[in-house]
């Protein structure tokens, strides 16, 4: 058992324990005399349960996870495409299964596992002597997924499948016309989706993201008030459970998308720094991981997952600052929820696996 | 994994590390934007929403009348309404609204966008005086629309309904006209007095609102008080009123139309004051429905808007008789034993002036003419005289001016004379000596109001006091709830000689024992127990043909009957005036009207008190329902 707690790579350990405890603080601060009052306790036992499998797979030899990498993405095809069909249908979108009165979001840990498969793929070869022919294959395994996923329709969620893209860079360095072709391929697509894909209130968000002030009481309120809440907090912040934005509920859906104004607000600007340190390690140190991963599948995999992690932080504190858009984007360990919560303890696993083969061999 | 391929994964994996710790740099470099910079501008703003500053209103003063019964009561009402910052935006919001509580959409949303420019301190009212059933809708609508909240404020009851309603006026909220006229001395939304005493009392009536700074949450239920400076309530105070009193006399009007003033001798206060028909304030405190409007506004011929007693102006017909003989005596034109002969009518200026009694009266001195009101004398009289005397004797005993009573809008007496002319017709400026006859029995272009009618006749009964009539008796006192009696409005002395005056009082008073008051049996029967004083007046509304025509004629055209006098005789102690529009001779329909109220006020009231002024309004408050839950 001892043998198993040394797989833990106490650095990131450290880390997502420190940001576990900010997460649970912000929870049980912005649950308080809600419905929600113990929203705080059920995210932490996600939390445990989430430091269960984490444990599991650091002691597993990556490889081994690798291994079920194509069925598990088959299998994960086929819910994507199950959720479409028998999903429960909340707020005009169908993305849940519900199991056992739990709900569970197969694309929360389908991102992962194309990563995984994608990694795998790609990690046979070196990285200068992969075709464009299999670049491709990998894009269209990353594509497909989305496409179903956008179905749902889900915009945010399939967007956070794009940092696994980040792998072809990775392989063959960033070229220029790399670079060109990118930024016409989205502005190509998203005129494109702008004109054939968004649904009308992906369209309003992306106005309102434009505009905030223009629709101060409708959907332009959330992102005001958390930029109330975030700016009012000042330097060190109205204090533990004295923030009056999150207290009054001026501050909307506090425990999943805008946590960490509850955060900005009551702990200040200090407290973000505090926060933002602790999520720079945490890339810092999947890098890290992924410098010293014995295969190219493993390094292609923490290279992914940090920019799986690292879009969820710019999208979720980006967006509740009024930086970017109103899109809805959990920030790891802060946000609320079973499914996102599981998926990043799973990836965090499979890398401390990875860094701790690293240390044995 | 192949040897050569580390140091290029890793320079590349250098580059993405620099990219994490770049957004990292980037993301904080945003919330110092936020939290250092901007910091003190979104504290104000978070400020700005959870700490508001909520008026209390201020209860105003009860008004009593004179033996301290209650005239308006204070209770408490239940306001649907909508905080400022609640505001719906959104017209799809607006229209469910509208139709969850039965009101029109075009209207509400009409109502909600001049709150938005306008609109500040008090919350937008969507629903006033919620009864059971209106609470019972309020609390079901809240609970889908939680934006919506309940207020409970003071609310006037004005018991009596219409006993006194033209008296007491009404409130309401300040509206824009005066909020531009006197924008220093109104807050938008505050309740004033709008008609009656309530406004020319306003001052004494109202208190001060104070005001709370609470902490309220998101959907502006109140969390926290910051302290806050408590209403001070208007003092409650008493008017010269007699409940009573104003109970028969708007019992002895009944369905007819026309005003009715009694004047304490004393003082001047106003014992008694009703105009027909009278309207229920009540009515007037929430807003006007299409109903009232067409009740009590819209092309309603008998105008119940207008206060009779001082906006009403009538030829004073023969009351008017006694202001001539004053000018008369006076001037010397006659002594009170000049007799005239009166042959049922006479000729002046080539023109027949026909008298009340077609036969004529024969010889009479001045008591005789007074008693049987013989027009044949007063034109003689009147012949005798320029215009300009009898206007300067109306100034000198105060019938030309204002009576100056403590409410708003009365409206002055009208007493023609040559510069009246010129200013009135300046096509036709000259006064023409057949018009001075006409105003000898208070025809032509004399018009007067019940009010003024009443002080004249009051100076008569005083030998030349002219007071100042008045409603304001004096405030309560909070510890023993008695009066604290105000020093009432001066008068002025302006002395009858004590032969003229000895000779009207002998003719008002054979009016009643012997004249033309006296045809009529129930004045005869009160006149026999309460000796009293007074006179007739006809008021011709259309030309007189003859008799069968004028029974002929529709009700509107027929003239209007007026008594005016005093009570009881000796000592008198009230003056009084009545009209009675459209019901012929002021001895069938407006004397027995006076002989009700002398009646009360010197019999019944010490024997038979009427019972203080009940009200229908019972109090709304009820705890609220737990809403229903909705299909």
């Amino acid at each position: 058992m001892r043998e198993r707690f040394r797989a833990l790579d106490p650095r990131l350990l450290w880390v997502l324990l420190a940001l576990i405890a900010l997460g649970t603080l912000t929870l049980y601060s912005a649950g308080r005399n809600t419905p929600q009052a113990g929203i705080w306790l059920k995210q932490s036992v996600w939390n445990l349960l989430g430091l269960v499998f984490l444990l599991l797979l650091a002691t597993t030899d990556p490889r081994r996870i690798f291994r079920f990498s194509f069925p598990a993405y088959l299998l994960g095809l086929v819910a994507l495409a199950a959720v479409l069909v028998v999903g429960k249908k909340i707020g005009g979108a169908t993305r849940w299964f519900v199991l056992a009165g739990q709900t569970f979001q197969p694309s929360e840990l389908m991102k992962w596992v194309t990563l995984l498969y994608v990694s795998q793929r790609l990690g046979s070869r070196n990285a200068d002597t992969v075709s464009r022919l299999e670049l491709f294959g990998a894009v269209g395994l990353v594509v497909f997924p989305m496409l179903l996923i956008q179905r749902q329709p889900d915009l945010g969620m399939a967007l956070s499948f794009l940092p696994i893209l980040l792998i072809i860079p990775l392989m063959k360095g960033l070229k220029t016309r790399w670079v060109m072709a990118l930024l016409l391929l989205t502005s190509l697509g998203g005129f494109g989706a702008w004109k054939f894909v968004l649904k009308p209130y992906q369209k309003q968000r992306v106005m309102i993201f434009l505009d905030p002030s223009a629709d101060l009481k409708g959907k332009g309120y959330q992102v005001n008030q958390s930029r109330i809440a975030i700016g009012s907090g000042g330097l060190i912040g109205k204090g533990f459970t004295s923030g009056s934005q999150t207290q009054l509920n001026f501050l909307p859906v506090k425990t999943t998308d805008f946590a960490f104004s509850v955060w900005a607000e009551e702990r200040g600007f200090l407290g973000v720094l505090i926060a933002l340190g602790l999520f720079g390690l945490l890339l810092n140190r999947i890098l890290e991981a992924a410098r010293v991963a014995h295969t190219n599948a493993e390094v292609y995999f923490c290279a992914g997952a940090a920019g799986i992690f690292a879009l969820h932080l710019l999208v979720n504190v980006g967006m509740v600052a009024g930086a970017l858009p109103n899109k809805g984007m959990v920030l790891p360990f802060f946000s609320a929820g079973g499914s996102s919560t599981l998926s990043f303890f799973l990836a965090l696993g499979l890398i401390m696996g990875v860094l701790h083969r690293s240390r044995v061999k | 994994m192949d040897p050569r391929q580390r140091p290029l994964l890793r320079r590349r994996l250098g580059v993405f590390q620099a990219m994490a710790w770049g957004l990292v740099g980037l993301l904080v470099l945003i919330y110092a934007w936020l939290q250092l910079v901007r910091s003190g501008e979104f504290s104000q703003l978070a400020l700005q929403q959870a700490v508001k500053i909520r008026p209390i209103p201020a209860p105003r003063g009860l008004v009593l009348d004179r033996n301290g019964q209650r005239l308006v009561d204070n209770r408490r009402a239940l306001h649907l309404v909508i905080q400022r910052e609640d505001l719906p935006t959104k017209t799809e919001v607006i229209a469910a609204l509208a139709e969850a509580l039965v009101l029109d959409p075009a209207a509400l949303a009409r109502k909600v966008q001049s709150y938005r420019l306008a609109g500040k301190g008090r919350p937008l009212v969507l629903k006033e005086n919620l009864d059971e059933s209106g609470i019972a809708l309020a609390e079901r609508v809240r609970a889908r629309y939680p934006f919506l909240s309940v207020e409970v404020a003071p609310r006037r009851v004005y018991l009596g309904d219409e006993l006194a309603g033209h008296v007491l006026g009404y409130v309401g909220e300040v509206d824009e006209p005066m909020m531009k006229a006197k924008p220093e001395l109104y807050r938008l939304g505050e309740t004033i007095g709008k008609e009656g005493f309530e406004a020319s009392g306003n001052d004494k009536l109202k208190g001060v609102d104070g005001q709370k700074r609470i902490l309220v949450d998101q959907l502006g239920t109140e969390v926290a008080n910051f302290g806050q400076v408590d209403a001070v309530a208007g003092r409650s105070l008493f008017l010269t009123l007699d409940a009573g009193l104003q109970k028969i006399a708007q019992d002895a009007m009944g369905e007819e139309a026309g005003a009715v003033v009694v004047l304490d001798l004393r003082d001047g206060g106003v014992l008694a004051m009703y105009s027909s028909p009278a309207y229920d304030p009540n009515l007037f405190l929430n807003r006007l429905s299409q109903d009232m409007v067409d009740r009590y506004l819209a092309n309603n011929v008998t105008r119940p808007m207008v206060n009779r007693p001082l906006q009403g102006i009538y030829a004073p017909g023969s009351t008017f008789k006694l202001l001539v003989a004053i000018a008369a005596l006076e001037k010397g034109v006659v002594t009170p034993n000049t007799v005239i002969y009166c042959a049922g009518k006479k000729n002046f200026y080539g023109r027949d002036f026909r008298c009340d009694k077609p036969t004529g009266h024969g010889g009479l001195s001045m008591v005789q003419a007074i008693a049987q009101s013989c027009d044949v004398y007063f034109y003689e009289l009147a012949s005798r005289l320029d215009i300009d005397d009898i206007y300067a004797a109306a100034e000198k005993y105060g019938l030309t001016e204002r009576t100056g009573i403590d409410l708003p809008q009365e409206k002055r007496t009208r007493i023609p004379s040559r510069a009246w002319k010129k200013k009135t017709y300046p096509r036709d400026p000259k006064w023409y000596g057949g018009e001075t006859i006409s105003v000898g029995i208070g025809q032509g272009a004399v018009g007067v109001t019940p009010l003024g009618l009443a002080r004249f006749y009051a100076l008569l009964a005083t030998r030349g006091k002219l007071l100042t009539p008045h409603l304001f008796y004096g405030f309560r006192d909070d510890q023993s709830n008695g009066l604290v009696p105000a020093s009432a409005p001066g008068s002025r002395d302006t002395p009858l000689d004590p032969k003229i005056w000895a000779v009207l009082n002998e003719g008002l008073s054979e009016v009643v024992q012997s004249g033309t008051a006296s045809t009529n049996p129930f004045v005869r029967e009160i006149a026999r127990q309460i000796p009293f004083s007074g006179k007739t007046g006809t008021a011709q509304v259309a030309t007189f043909v003859d008799k069968a025509h004028y029974a002929r004629q529709a009700k509107f055209l027929k003239d209007h009957a007026l008594f005016a006098g005093f009570a009881p005789r000796d000592n008198p102690q009230i003056a009084f005036a009545v009209v009675v529009e459209n019901a012929g001779f002021g001895s069938t329909s407006a004397a027995p009207v006076a002989a009700k109220l002398v009646k009360y006020w010197c019999l019944d009231r010490f024997t038979h008190p009427l019972p203080p002024p009940g009200g229908k309004l019972v109090d709304p408050f009820v705890p609220p329902q737990p809403p229903e839950e909705p299909e």
